[in-house]
């Protein structure tokens, strides 16, 4: 870098106050553009016209009948008020909530060993591989090309679809089963485990780590 | 053609104190547009959170392009590159952001029914769960580093510092012999 001690008394005060401008212009235009640029030749980068968090049809109505609308996300609640919540978004969408005791009882059943009962994990990639429910299909539906190939054929055979995130405020697992819905899958079978992960820990259940099928499983105390 | 550089010791303290503000605001702005460019996911939930957008498109284009824009203006501001433009883009940008991110956590801060400066989130700037007084006072600092680069009359080690005004007075020379 060279030592330029560039300074600008020769320039008018006000001409040197367009010039900033001009400047910061120009700066923000091609930063844009380049940001842009950046982010279709990135991997992970976002699509621009996707709604990556549909309202459900209640909420669309309520709003606006603007299709392109962004679903409120919700504020602090209790857990009570938030899980009264989500059940009314899941109807609207034609979805059901599954509470822990119901999910254990599908992991017991033995429909699962023959892929008629399917766990789908919504959480990212890294979460996913630091833990997931047995078997669980990893669907980031972010990412849907990247994912779909493998989770779609798998839900298409399956009978009862249990899709899970995080748990809490998460709503990645709200967002998947409206994708998957969206994709052709039949809502009825989607059910959306409010719990989530962390419940499914918090009970000691047993979790697979690394990729599916890796058959590395912890048990974890209760 | 440009006068000599002063070289006292208040000068001289200037062009530190420039090159510091420069280190310092292009230095975050590549961490935290890089921590966001690699998790835009992350980002966009996080945006959502303020329910600033309707619209899924513009929510979309902001979550996508400003991670990258920071990481753009903190490699102009290091290497030295329209600093004057990348200042005023800077305040530009904080402004509205620190009101917004303060907006929110006096509405965390009713919500939760506790202490403002006990309000911690994580505000998609890109370092994670802050508590929201550091975070304030963080971007106060950032802003007055930027009012710095905008105001100062001289800059050093910098690539092209003032291309706007460097080009017109090279054009104005020529036409005037």
């Amino acid at each position: 870098m060279k030592n330029t001690g560039f300074h600008l008394t020769s320039a008018q005060p006000e001409r040197r106050l367009v010039n900033v401008f001009i400047e910061a212009f120009i700066v923000g235009a091609v930063g844009f553009a380049i940001a842009m640029v950046a982010n279709s030749l990135s991997p992970r980068g976002l699509s621009l016209t996707r709604n990556y968090f549909p309202p459900a049809p209640t909420q669309v109505a309520s709003a606006t009948n603007n299709a392109g609308v962004v679903a409120s996300p919700p504020l602090l609640a209790t857990n009570a008020s938030r899980e009264n919540k989500l059940a009314e978004r899941l109807a609207a969408r034609g979805l059901r909530l599954i509470e822990f005791a119901g999910v254990r009882q599908l992991y017991q059943d033995p429909r699962r060993e023959q892929e008629l009962i399917v766990f789908v994990d919504a959480r990212n990639e890294q979460s996913y591989l630091e833990g997931h429910i047995p078997a669980a299909y990893h669907f980031d539906h972010y990412y849907p090309d990247k994912y779909l190939p493998e989770v779609f054929p798998a839900c298409q055979q399956a009978e009862i679809v249990v899709v899970y995130c995080i748990g809490g405020d998460c709503e990645d697992s709200e967002f998947a089963s409206a994708y998957l819905v969206d994709a052709g899958i039949p809502a009825a079978r989607l059910n959306v485990f409010a719990g989530g992960f962390e419940a499914w820990k918090t009970n000691g259940m047993p979790v697979e780590i690394g990729p599916r099928g890796s058959g590395e499983l912890q048990q974890r105390q209760q | 053609m440009n006068p000599p550089l002063q070289t006292t010791r208040s000068a001289r303290a200037q062009d530190l104190t420039t090159l510091l503000a420069r280190a310092v605001v292009g230095g975050l702005y590549v961490y935290m547009g890089l921590s966001k460019a690699l998790y835009p996911v992350d980002f966009l939930k996080l945006l959502r959170q303020y329910n600033l957008f309707e619209s899924a498109l513009w929510l979309n284009i902001i979550a996508a392009s400003l991670p990258w824009f920071e990481v753009f203006c903190g490699l102009l501001l290091l290497f030295g590159v329209a600093v004057r433009g990348t200042a005023l883009v800077s305040l530009a940008t904080l402004v509205p952001f620190t009101i917004v991110v303060w907006k929110r956590a006096l509405v965390l801060q009713a919500a939760s029914q506790i202490p403002f400066c006990a309000v911690r989130f994580d505000c998609g700037c890109g370092t994670g769960e802050v508590n929201i007084c550091f975070k304030l006072l963080e971007n106060s600092i950032l802003m007055l580093l930027s009012a710095w680069l905008l105001l100062t009359p001289r800059f050093r080690a910098c690539l092209w510092p003032e291309p706007v005004t460097k080009l017109r007075l090279r054009s104005a020379s020529r036409v005037t012999p």
